[in-house]
């Protein structure tokens, strides 16, 4: 009997379960973008199975800024999705037949795992749709990325992309929400922990936090040498040896040729202080690799002829700095020395 | 349980109303100020302040608005074929759309141009470009009609034109596609960069006459050459020209003219072009292009085909041309009232370069260049740069300026216009457009001394501004106040064609030498009535002219018989009266080509070719007085080699008619 669920939380499974079926055909999320010359908008909208809305306005777009146009196929996600969700309507019915509570946390804790996986890796699609942009577009803005967010608002050039859940999105988290609270009650009328039932539990997990942690986040913007120019002294960014870049809290990066103008440009105090989450440099010895400026072993050397004549060159390991610091007679400076 | 339950329900509802952490903020919305409507309000019998020309764009007309108001007050043919008053169909105005490749009834008429004297605009003539077959016309502001149009050789599309020096000395038309010139011109497409070449005309102007002859030509490479403004005071002998394409692209221009950081702008020092001219310098190129001009005392256009150019060459001859970098694809090339700044503005920059005019001359004199583009210096950036407006908006396109040391900037992208000060580069205000802002329009806002009361903004997308009409919309306007710190919207109105650039000016600067009627003793046209005697039908082969007068309410001759089948008739109109206002309107059943509207003192020829024998009526389609309806007539047509005498009368109850010669 104490395996067994109470009527009224397999009453809720059942129902649960039902209405997860309906998210099938529903629009779980909904990205809207306005723009003055849209007094109308455009709307895009996720479904289990597709992306739809406005998705040929917003493709015919998406060239002057270079990013991808959107294709449903190009998605592994929304062949897999529906799987997902009628799999745990399926699984959900399957528990209320069988009557296990310990089935039961381990199918509502399964839903909560992948309801944040999903978010996650929207936001991972966000993040490359946003960033990886084609460098030949007509309309370059130095440092922009046109990543919507993952909920609310967000200014993108001239449009207002506004990130919400969608009807199926809503019954979703309102399915979740109640699952969660049953799950609770539940628990309390428990009284106690059921050894079988958690180990049912991360059985279900395991795919799950596998899944999740497979994902990525974001970081430095590449400097694209030739291109970009410095945020301080305008002109083009052109030794690959040298660059510098502010990332601000929200994602916005400033590009800098060389250590001179990061400085400059961090005593002109265009951003303060507690906009600014990182400084990266260019790592003088390998290709365009970042290392974080506080982590940095800096070489100060006036053979160096950087390009504003900074003359700083940042290393990530001290082996390498150690290697040129004899070769161009540089002297080991620190990044809390130069930047107070 | 019921009561957890409706917990959940109860948090679910507090995620769903609190959950979403930003708010969409709305749209801005008409902010339209309370006494918009006063102040746009032009009582019934009351002239509004300004006449404001604008551009017809693909309609190849120029429509004449009343400022404040926004209303409409004439569409004046210029390109295009109007059969609403016989334009390009009559017989005296079809020359003026003859072309070296014939007759084109059409065109992409862009940016308007007034006459100016001493930096000002003087009322006389309106400039007006073609695009697409490259033409420059000037219309005569006391007849509100396009008296004169010149063709382009050496050009594949005038649209840095027809923008005027301070005395309009010359117009310029510089070309947009560059194209191959001289005898081979079929070349591959592929050897653009080898074969194509661009070009700017130098259009001197007649001073009293007005007429154009094309001076001289820039022979430049083969770049596109947006738009232009020419120097003003201490900058009168440059004209800037804005320059994309400078990558040399000829195939989609979309991305790969947008390649590089800086294109340019380029500097024409014109009185340099002149002295090198006066030293026969320019070398004379054998070319094909068509000259039509109206003439006002024979009411008649004329069409000759000019055979030769005079071409300057920069690369040979020095200190004539310099290029300015300018960063990403500037389209708007505009120079402030005092001469000294020119407003470059980058499509697809996320700033405004102002350049300095002193500071050119500096970095010539001091040679700081940081190169040549195809033999032409290049002026090193910095050293001609004023500054930059910084964050001004997103898709600058055009500038205008208020003559109280600031300029306003159209930011097509972000749908709005930036107004900043010339003195600091700082945005002073914004006001958003309905939708896509292109040309700007300040009355006298190129010029030396701008009227800076009005502004309006010539949108490119209209959407829902004013009720539906099916998937074609007119384009919108909006007039703001700009004569206060902030601007203030205070009327949206729709326009005709696609309007891009427009020009005002003082409404008594025109109104008052506006025609009210042309002397009938004073019309030189060969087929002229001066009177009913003088009405007459006369046969010359298979050609009948009828010479036919028009007075209210009545035609002399209104029954005419004797045309015969395989005739081409030729109706010369004269309008016999002497007053204002008073056209008459001719049309014939079955005319294939348009009626005509002669106005009081003027003769006007409509040709007709009947197509089968019958009785035609003729009639006056312009309502003209009480008896318009009865002003009518008719034209028997026989068969041909028919016996009917050609006879012609009015008024005659028997058939005892004037048997003509």
């Amino acid at each position: 009997m104490k395996r067994k669920m109470s009527p009224v939380t397999r009453v809720i499974t059942l129902l649960a379960s039902l209405t997860m079926v309906a998210v099938l055909f529903l629009p779980i999320w909904r990205i809207e973008l306005s723009a003055p010359q849209y007094p109308e908008g455009l709307v895009l909208k996720i479904y289990a199975n597709a992306i739809g809305g406005d998705v040929d306005v917003v493709n015919g777009l998406n060239h002057y800024i270079g990013m991808r146009t959107l294709h449903t196929r190009d998605f592994v996600e929304f062949i897999v999705l529906p799987y997902i969700i009628g799999g745990f309507a399926a699984i959900g019915l399957l528990i209320a037949l069988v009557n296990r509570r310990g089935l039961f946390y381990g199918w509502v804790l399964l839903i909560l795992l992948i309801a944040v996986t999903s978010m996650i890796d929207f936001y991972r699609w966000e993040y490359n749709y946003g960033h990886n942009l084609d460098e030949s577009a007509p309309i370059r803005v130095p440092g922009m990325a046109y990543q919507p967010p993952l909920i609310g608002y967000k200014q993108l050039l001239n449009f207002g992309a506004y990130s919400v859940p969608a009807s199926g999105g809503w019954i979703f988290a309102g399915v979740g929400l109640l699952l969660v609270i049953t799950g609770i009650v539940e628990w309390k009328r428990q009284g106690r922990r059921d050894v079988i039932s958690s180990r049912t539990v991360m059985a279900i997990l395991l795919p799950g936090i596998l899944f999740i942690t497979s994902c990525t986040g974001g970081g430095p913007q590449p400097i694209r040498y030739g291109q970009d120019n410095c945020d301080f002294c305008k002109m083009g960014i052109a030794d690959k040896r040298f660059g510098a870049e502010i990332l601000t809290n929200k994602g916005k990066a400033y590009k800098f040729d060389d250590f001179h103008c990061l400085l400059a440009f961090l005593d002109s105090k265009v951003l303060a202080t507690k906009e600014i989450a990182d400084v990266y440099l260019i790592d003088f010895s390998v290709d365009r690799q970042w290392v974080r400026a506080d982590e940095a072993h800096l070489l100060k050397s006036e053979s160096l002829h950087s390009p504003m004549n900074g003359n700083i060159a940042a290393f990530k390991n001290t082996d390498s700095m150690n290697k040129y610091a004899i070769e161009l007679r540089g002297t080991p400076v620190t990044w809390k020395e130069l930047y107070k | 349980m019921r009561m957890l339950n409706q917990c959940g329900l109860l948090s679910l509802c507090i995620i769903m109303t609190c959950g979403v952490p930003a708010c969409k903020p709305r749209n801005a919305g008409a902010a339209v100020t309370g006494d918009a409507a006063q102040r746009t309000y032009v009582a019934p019998g009351k002239y509004d302040e300004f006449y404001n020309f604008v551009s017809g764009g693909f309609n190849g007309q120029v429509s004449v608005y009343g400022l404040p108001s926004g209303r409409m007050l004439k569409l004046i043919p210029v390109f295009s074929v109007f059969p609403e008053n016989g334009y390009g169909y009559s017989e005296e105005t079809k020359p003026m759309l003859n072309t070296s490749h014939g007759f084109v009834p059409w065109d992409d008429q862009h940016h308007l141009e007034l006459s100016q004297t001493n930096g000002q605009p003087d009322g006389r003539w309106l400039f007006a470009n073609a695009n697409n077959t490259p033409r420059v016309a000037r219309i005569d502001l006391r007849t509100f009609r396009t008296t004169e149009i010149l063709e382009l050789p050496n050009s594949g599309g005038n649209h840095s034109s027809p923008f005027t020096t301070e005395n309009t000395e010359y117009i310029v038309a510089g070309t947009r596609f560059s194209v191959p010139m001289g005898d081979n011109q079929d070349v591959p497409l592929s050897s653009y960069k080898k074969n194509f070449h661009g070009t700017v005309s130098f259009i001197s102007i007649d001073s009293s006459s007005g007429q154009m002859k094309i001076a001289f030509q820039l022979m430049l490479p083969g770049i596109d050459f947006d738009l232009s403004h020419a120097g003003k005071g201490p900058s009168h002998d440059w004209f800037f020209f804005s320059c994309y394409n400078t990558e040399q692209a000829h195939t989609l221009l979309e991305v790969n003219a947008s390649q590089r950081d800086k294109d340019f702008i380029m500097a024409v020092n014109w009185k340099k072009a002149e002295e090198y001219m006066r030293q026969g310098k320019g070398v004379k190129k054998s070319v094909s292009y068509v000259h039509n001009l109206y003439d006002e005392k024979n009411h008649t256009a004329t069409s000759t085909v000019e055979k030769e150019v005079w071409v300057l060459d920069p690369k040979e001859l020095k200190d004539m041309v310099y290029f300015i970098p300018c960063p990403k694809s500037p389209h708007g090339c505009d120079v402030d009232p005092s001469g000294e700044f020119i407003v470059g503005s980058g499509k697809l920059a996320a700033l405004i370069p102002v350049f300095s005019y002193t500071k050119m001359l500096k970095a010539i004199a001091d040679k700081q260049f940081e190169g040549d583009y195809e033999g032409i210096p290049v002026i090193k950036y910095a050293a001609a740069l004023q500054g930059e407006v910084q964050k001004p908006g997103l898709g600058p396109l055009h500038t205008e300026f208020d003559g109280k040391g600031n300029a306003y900037t159209s930011m097509f992208v972000s749908s709005e216009i930036v107004k900043w000060s010339l003195k600091d580069l700082k945005v002073l205000d914004r006001a958003p457009t309905y939708y896509s802002v292109g040309h700007l329009c300040i009355p006298g806002g190129d010029s030396k001394n701008p009227y800076g009361k009005y502004l309006i903004a010539y949108n490119k997308i209209t959407k829902d501004r004013y009720l539906p009409t099916g998937p074609e919309l007119a384009q919108s306007a909006q007039l703001y106040d700009i004569s206060g710190d902030k601007m203030q919207l205070i009327l949206d109105y729709p326009t005709i064609g696609e309007p891009h650039y427009a020009q005002a000016l003082p409404a008594d600067m025109i109104s008052k030498r506006s025609t009210k009627f042309f002397k009938i003793e004073e019309n030189a046209h060969p087929y002229v009535s001066k009177g009913e005697k003088e009405a007459k039908v006369i046969r010359e082969g298979n050609k009948v002219h009828v010479y036919i007068t028009a007075i209210r309410s009545h035609f002399v001759p209104d029954n005419i018989e004797g045309v015969r089948l395989g005739d081409e008739v030729f109706f010369h109109v004269t309008n016999l009266e002497q007053d204002w206002d008073i056209p008459h309107g001719f049309a014939v059943k079955g005319a294939t080509n348009a009626e005509i509207l002669i106005m009081p003192g003027e003769t006007c020829t409509l040709k007709w070719v009947p197509g089968e024998a019958g009785v035609y009526p003729m009639y006056c389609t312009d309502f003209c007085s009480a008896l318009h309806q009865e002003m009518q007539g008719y034209v028997r047509v026989s068969p041909a080699g028919s016996s009917i005498p050609l006879t012609f009368s009015t008024n005659k109850a028997e058939p005892d008619s004037t048997l003509a010669k």
